[in-house]
């Protein structure tokens, strides 16, 4: 019971001491466009009403959700062909980042040449940012497997899946793990330059619509969403995660004990 | 993949430039061919040959290249200021599991925040000048370097932290021996992460608010209606992503000479 | 961590000195009496004036040293106008009026850019595909059209001309996209239609679309589309500067009004567009005086499209 409410109170200490410090500061602030804390809140309840979170919200995790699991599968499967073959990341390498320099917003009206306009587009747009971490973890965590291990492999004929399944995947796989991390925050973020074109529901749109017109609480509440939908997924994440890499970390700890 | 595997197939420096350039070729001659051969609108996207006759024409003029070093100016600083700041704040956190504790939720909280959101925040307190560009930069910067440092602590090998601890190491000592080697393949990582992002947002960041760079000159040529120029400019942007990619691998290479994942394609 | 707690301070000081930073950038009485002013402007034909004045010495005559900040859209301008980043800022009048009704603390200082006021000569329009099914304005109801902001002068405008066409434009879907995506959307017909202005307009006239509506000359005669405008401090703080400046604005738009060869060529100055078309594109009208009137229309229209939330603009808190 205890390790839960410690747990509890470092997840909330430090955000509740920084918020308090907000709320005072920004009391009497008359910058219209640093409205105080107070008045954030007050519209945050009253924009993100249940109906509000159904329409605007869930598309914007739909197009998330299939951008981010399509940039996973694409960055891993990529990496480890990639990360394996020497040849093949000199001939891509430039290519790749050359991609990866062009910045999103200008990549954009470029991808609705080919995607159109509707959903596909915007998935596109999150799969085409959020792939890089995936893709050079992956390459990276490929690179560095064990040469010890990759020989014995060898030596014992382990090739194809086999040596996918039990030598490359389980080798990367941290550095996977942290280029997932990675890609997840940067799949919001492309979730909102996504809706900033040819939309018409998400949050991002609604955050976009809320500065133009001016209303500025309304744009922090939906600031502030975005950080609280940011740090939900990422707790989901540090679940599937602890799952995942159960044996990595028990392999630490067991190296811990003995 | 047994033949090119990790570790026992080398290319030569000269072969893998080649390859690197036969790749690019590659990408020139489609968007050189989906234009000619009508699969796009040559008015959307114009074949290679007009947008490297739009890119000659940039070339001469003087604004273009005090635009490109405007961008390059503001990306190296922000870069600077952010890989600072994540090894340092990074290597506080990861070493102390207090700390780790205790920001984690905040961090987690803040990361997802994109930048453009931040766009009103930076025009509200620098106006169009590199200031704004900075505070977007180093904003999005700082992340991609601090996660990547927090994997890399958290990789650090327990024996040889228990070792290094039996034979009385002091903390620093633990630091500099131990915890940095760990750290310094995710370092680097999240310094050639950090160095893109940082120009992606670099050259958003004077798209949008119009702060002097490349991203103003893409805004005009974009409002202007002059497609080849427009999409030249965006290659020169991938070009300087190109060549910041290549020289973070060479000093990851000087650096990290010793490590696995370079130790298997230096000597050849 | 450490660049929140900077964030944060940095917003808290921002709140608790509201504006207090600002004061020195338009700081009193600069080396030689000359005043250093930042204008935040959109780099299109509009604010071709500012520029020709600028290369006149309309500004300099009158102690004032512009630079221009140019991004896209406006995004930027309205915040850096209010932060006193900015001294002044070019908007379109519905922008203005939606930040009346939210009581942002700007006002109208000079006329910006006006509509030709003659169909057929405008420098915007709605265009179909050259085989488009859609022939007039009444034929876009239950149409998707683009537009380049939603919630704007653009649908706004666009809804006045079918409804005067006897369509029903609340049948209309607009979507948003930039001005140079249009052609090509509306070519592999992703859109039934776009709201276009120039230099995109003479584009897709040229590639064979058709404008099907002058939504702009719909609207009103002798539409105002857009104004520059200040923040109500600078205008309190510093009448003279603001005097001038709209002495110098006007002189500025008489002059681009009377020399329209002249602003054909300060268009390459400062945009990138194609001196062909640069010759032969639609120019819009650079009356010195605000319409009014139809700005009262444009107020009309907003609210009936429920673009300020409910809420009507007070027009005398906003014009000069």
């Amino acid at each position: 019971m205890t390790g839960v409410l410690r747990r509890l109170l470092l997840i909330v200490g430090l955000p509740a001491a920084l918020i308090v410090t907000w709320y005072a500061a920004s009391a009497n602030s008359e910058n219209f466009y640093a409205p105080p804390l107070r008045q954030i809140l007050a519209a945050f309840a009253d924009t993100w009403t249940p109906e509000r979170l159904r329409a605007d919200v869930l598309p914007s995790l739909a197009r998330l959700g299939a951008g981010y699991l399509l940039a996973g599968l694409i960055g891993i499967a990529a990496g480890v062909a990639i990360g394996a073959s020497p040849r093949l990341r000199a001939a891509a390498e430039p290519v790749l980042e050359f991609f990866r320099a062009v910045p999103p917003p200008v990549l954009v009206p470029v991808i609705m040449l080919f995607a159109g306009i509707g959903n596909g587009m915007k998935v596109i747009v999150i799969v085409s940012g959020c792939v890089w971490p995936v893709l050079l973890n992956t390459v990276e965590g490929v690179r560095s497997t064990d040469s010890v291990l990759s020989d014995t492999t060898r030596a014992y004929g382990i090739t194809g899946v086999a040596r996918l399944r039990h030598l490359l995947l389980p080798a990367a796989s941290p550095r996977i793990v942290a280029g997932l991390r990675q890609a997840l925050s940067i799949a919001i973020i492309l979730m909102v330059i996504s809706e900033m074109f040819a939309a018409s529901n998400g949050l991002g749109f609604t955050i976009v619509q809320f500065q133009r017109s001016f209303a500025i609480p309304e744009m922090w509440s939906g600031i502030i969403l975005l950080g609280l939908l940011g740090f939900g997924l990422s707790e989901l994440f540090r679940l599937a995660e602890h799952f995942a890499l159960a044996w990595y970390h028990g392999l630490r700890d067991a190296q811990r004990r003995s | 993949m047994t033949a090119a595997g990790a570790g026992v197939a080398r290319v030569r420096p000269a072969g893998r430039a080649l390859l690197g350039l036969s790749g690019l070729a590659g990408l020139l001659v489609l968007v050189e061919l989906l234009p000619r051969a009508g699969i796009v609108s040559d008015r959307s996207l114009p074949p290679t040959s007009r947008i490297l006759a739009a890119l000659a024409d940039e070339a001469a003029t003087a604004a273009f290249w005090v635009a490109v070093g405007d961008t390059l100016t503001a990306w190296a600083i922000g870069l600077a200021v952010a890989v600072a700041a994540g090894v340092a704040v990074g290597v506080l956190i990861g070493a102390v599991p207090v700390l780790r504790a205790v920001t984690a939720s905040t961090v987690e909280f803040l990361r997802p925040i994109p930048s453009v959101a931040l766009i009103p925040l930076a025009v509200l307190l620098y106006g169009s000048d590199l200031g704004s560009t900075l505070l977007l930069v180093v904003y999005a910067a700082f992340w991609q370097v601090l996660v990547q440092v927090l994997y890399g602590v958290a990789d650090v090998d327990p024996v040889a932290e228990e070792t290094a601890r039996s034979f009385r190491f002091t903390a620093a000592a633990r630091i500099r021996y131990v915890l940095w080697p760990t750290a310094l393949p995710y370092v680097f990582t999240g310094v050639r992460l950090a160095a893109s992002v940082a120009l992606v947002l670099a050259v958003t960041a004077e798209l949008v608010i119009g702060a002097p760079g490349l991203g103003a000159v893409i805004a005009v040529a974009q409002t202007s209606g002059a497609i080849p120029t427009m999409y030249a400019l965006i290659v020169v942007t991938g070009l300087i992503g190109v060549a910041i990619n290549l020289a973070a691998r060479r000093a990851e290479r000087h650096f990290l000479a010793w490590h696995q994942s370079v130790r298997g394609e230096v000597a050849a | 961590m450490r660049r929140f707690i900077t964030g944060m301070t940095v917003l808290a000081l921002v709140g608790a000195g509201a504006g207090c930073g600002s004061s020195e950038d338009t700081g009193a009485a600069p080396a030689g009496g000359v005043d250093q002013v930042k204008v935040g402007v959109i780099p299109i034909v509009d604010v071709a004036p500012i520029y020709l004045g600028q290369k006149q010495g309309f500004f300099g005559n009158r102690k004032i040293e512009l630079t221009m900040e140019s991004g896209q859209g406006g995004a930027a301008i309205v915040p850096g106008v209010v932060s006193g980043q900015f001294q002044f800022g070019f908007s379109n009048i519905t922008s203005l009026l939606l930040a009346q009704t939210k009581n942002v603390p700007v006002k109208m200082v000079s006329n910006g850019v006006a509509s030709t006021g003659e169909a057929g000569k405008d420098f915007g329009g709605v265009v179909v595909r050259k085989d488009s099914p859609i022939t007039k304005a009444a034929d876009l109801a239950g149409k998707k059209i683009a537009v380049n902001t939603l919630k704007n002068i653009g649908d706004t405008t666009v809804r006045e001309s079918v409804r005067k066409a006897g369509g029903d434009p609340s049948t209309i879907s607009f979507v948003e996209m930039p001005f140079p995506n249009m052609p090509a959307a509306v070519e592999a017909g992703q859109v039934d239609a776009a709201w276009v202005v120039e230099p995109s307009l003479s584009a897709v006239t040229a590639a064979g679309g058709r404008v099907v509506a002058w939504n702009y000359v719909d609207a009103a005669p002798n539409l105002t589309v857009a104004a520059y405008f200040a923040s109500t401090k600078l205008i309190a703080d510093k009448p003279d500067l603001v005097k001038r400046f709209t002495e110098a604005m006007n002189e500025s738009l008489a002059y681009a009004s009377a020399h329209p060869e002249e602003v054909r060529e300060i268009l390459g100055s400062y945009t990138k567009i194609d001196p062909k078309v640069r010759a032969s594109l639609t120019l819009p009208k650079w009356p010195v005086e605000i319409n009014k009137p139809s700005v009262e229309t444009l107020s009309k229209l907003g609210a009936q499209d429920g673009i300020f939330g409910g809420a009507t603009p007070d027009l005398d808190k906003i014009l000069p």
